[in-house]
């Protein structure tokens, strides 16, 4: 499931789509999700807008907290996913699979992976 | 210096999320705090709250000393009777909410918050000169274990309790060999029993609840649940819902201000003019229409205008919705039903005036 998933420091993870080259999957790594606990809400940007790497495009609260989600690289929303508005516990249980924020296109160049990690090393040095 | 309880390693062993509370290394949550919550309010919950501090007030004038100190009207306990009551600053401001029980004449049990301990025991000892009273700070002594739930009182039952205390009060006995104070009190809103052991006896007690409790589906429930729970009570948090700037008639709570008490005490004037002539600022409850959930410290709107904030807020995990109380600037207008705003990341969402406690208490046994 984490096959070729990048991770940022911040715990949003990448995943580019077969076959779909500058497309991207958002999510939110399973330490993340791990770390809030419970959550209970989840607020996602509108289809269309954009945000540059690092900007924050989305809310996730859990029982105790509210926490913004930040872009690992620059893009443009298209589409999201509606199943964790109405179901936000879908994100504790299948944050790598289904639960999964938002699919943006991007034309981020090297630069914006730079500091990203794959999903082993993240475990590793992130997690801990 | 992180202090921990005498059960600490029994929640790391139980898998608990440990955090910092008050200066306390305290678990926050075991499996998940919406399971917990539901736990405690369908069958039963252990609750470690031994960072609560236990305070003997004992002397001659003992009820004297506590009848100045809070506008609670002490006078009228009879042995093991407790009461919930407020310590006052001279401006009515209240530094810590407490209760108080009566153990025999001349001698008290004030349970505390842990926060506030160094500020209650500061407080006590400046007001108890010229009384003949002794104040003991009996806090690392004790150990408190709460049992709430509505299979509460049958585990107590099993375990040999005998004949529980009335609500809100508390006797000596005897549970499973162990010696302990029984108190039917609780920070949730359900029937149940906080258990004062001394430290020594407190996880072999921890360990046979937990046993004991396996059949009525016992978890054991950390410090995020006991705030889920506490909010959808209505029950007051110090440090949110009071401060040394609120009085208890601005906190909702003058039915714990006896109008009648001939003694005085601190803040009596302020406290007794704003019962006869209002308050500038009051806490109401709501709950959230639109979707979003109000947070400590968000801004509360009504006709474009601030008129106050949020001070706890959350999901109501029965419910299935979003409720939070605030305090806001006395607008007669604003009444049970009436709609107002609460900002949330800059944007107003509608919320709806809602008497308290958000959920029935099931707790007057």
């Amino acid at each position: 499931m984490s096959e070729g998933m990048l991770c940022s420091k911040t715990h949003e993870y990448i995943l580019e789509q077969e076959d779909d080259k500058g497309k991207y999957i958002i999510g939110l790594t399973d330490y993340a999700v791990e770390q809030l606990g419970d959550i209970v809400f989840v607020e996602l940007p509108d289809v269309g807008s954009s945000f540059g790497k690092n900007e924050a495009f989305a809310t996730v609260e859990s029982v105790k907290a509210a926490s913004e989600i930040y872009m690992p690289i620059s893009g443009t929303i298209t589409e999201i996913n509606e199943s964790i508005i109405e179901s936000p516990e879908l994100l504790n249980e299948d944050p790598l699979g289904n639960a999964w924020l938002v699919k943006v296109e991007s034309s981020a160049d090297e630069s914006e992976f730079k500091d990203l990690l794959d999903y082993s090393d993240y475990k590793e040095e992130v997690v801990g | 210096m992180v202090k921990q309880t005498i059960l600490h390693d029994k929640h790391v062993e139980l898998g608990a999320k440990m955090v910092d509370f008050a200066g306390w290394h305290m678990p926050v949550q075991y499996t998940s705090i919406i399971e917990e919550h539901k736990n405690v309010r369908e069958n039963i919950g252990l609750f470690d709250v031994s960072h609560m501090g236990e305070v003997i007030v004992e002397g001659n004038d003992a009820l004297k000393f506590l009848n100045k100190i809070v506008p609670q009207n002490i006078s009228k306990l009879t042995d093991g009777k407790a009461v919930y009551c407020q310590l006052t600053n001279k401006f009515g401001g209240v530094i810590d909410d407490l209760i108080i029980y009566k153990i025999i004449d001349n001698k008290y049990l004030v349970i505390v918050n842990a926060s506030r301990i160094d500020e209650d025991i500061n407080w006590f000892s400046l007001n108890a000169v010229n009384f003949d009273v002794e104040i003991r700070n009996e806090s690392h002594n004790y150990s408190l274990i709460a049992v709430q739930g509505p299979k509460a009182v049958k585990l107590m039952e099993k375990m040999g309790a005998g004949d529980l205390p009335s609500f809100f009060s508390i006797r000596q006995g005897n549970i499973s060999g162990i010696n302990l104070w029984i108190s039917r009190t609780g920070y949730t809103g359900e029937d149940g029993v906080e258990l004062l052991v001394k430290n020594k006896f407190a996880s072999e007690l921890w360990d046979k609840l937990l046993q004991n409790g396996k059949e009525f589906g016992i978890m054991p429930i950390g410090l995020g649940a006991r705030d889920t729970l506490r909010l959808e009570a209505a029950l007051h948090l110090y440090g949110n819902d009071l401060d040394e700037e609120t009085t208890p008639v601005e906190a909702g709570l003058s039915w714990s201000v006896p109008k009648d008490k001939a003694d005085d005490y601190n803040g009596k004037e302020v406290i007794m003019a704003q019962i006869a002539n209002g308050v500038e600022k009051r806490l109401i409850g709501l709950k959230m229409i639109d979707r979003g959930i109000a947070r400590h410290g968000y801004e509360v709107y009504y006709n474009n205008e601030a008129i106050g904030y949020i001070t706890s807020g959350g999901v109501s995990p029965i419910r299935g919705d979003n409720i939070a109380l605030a305090y806001i600037k006395n607008i007669p207008e604003i009444k049970i039903g009436t709609i107002i705003q609460v900002k949330i990341r800059e944007k107003l969402y509608n919320a709806q005036v809602e008497k308290r406690p958000f959920v029935e208490k099931r707790n007057k046994g």
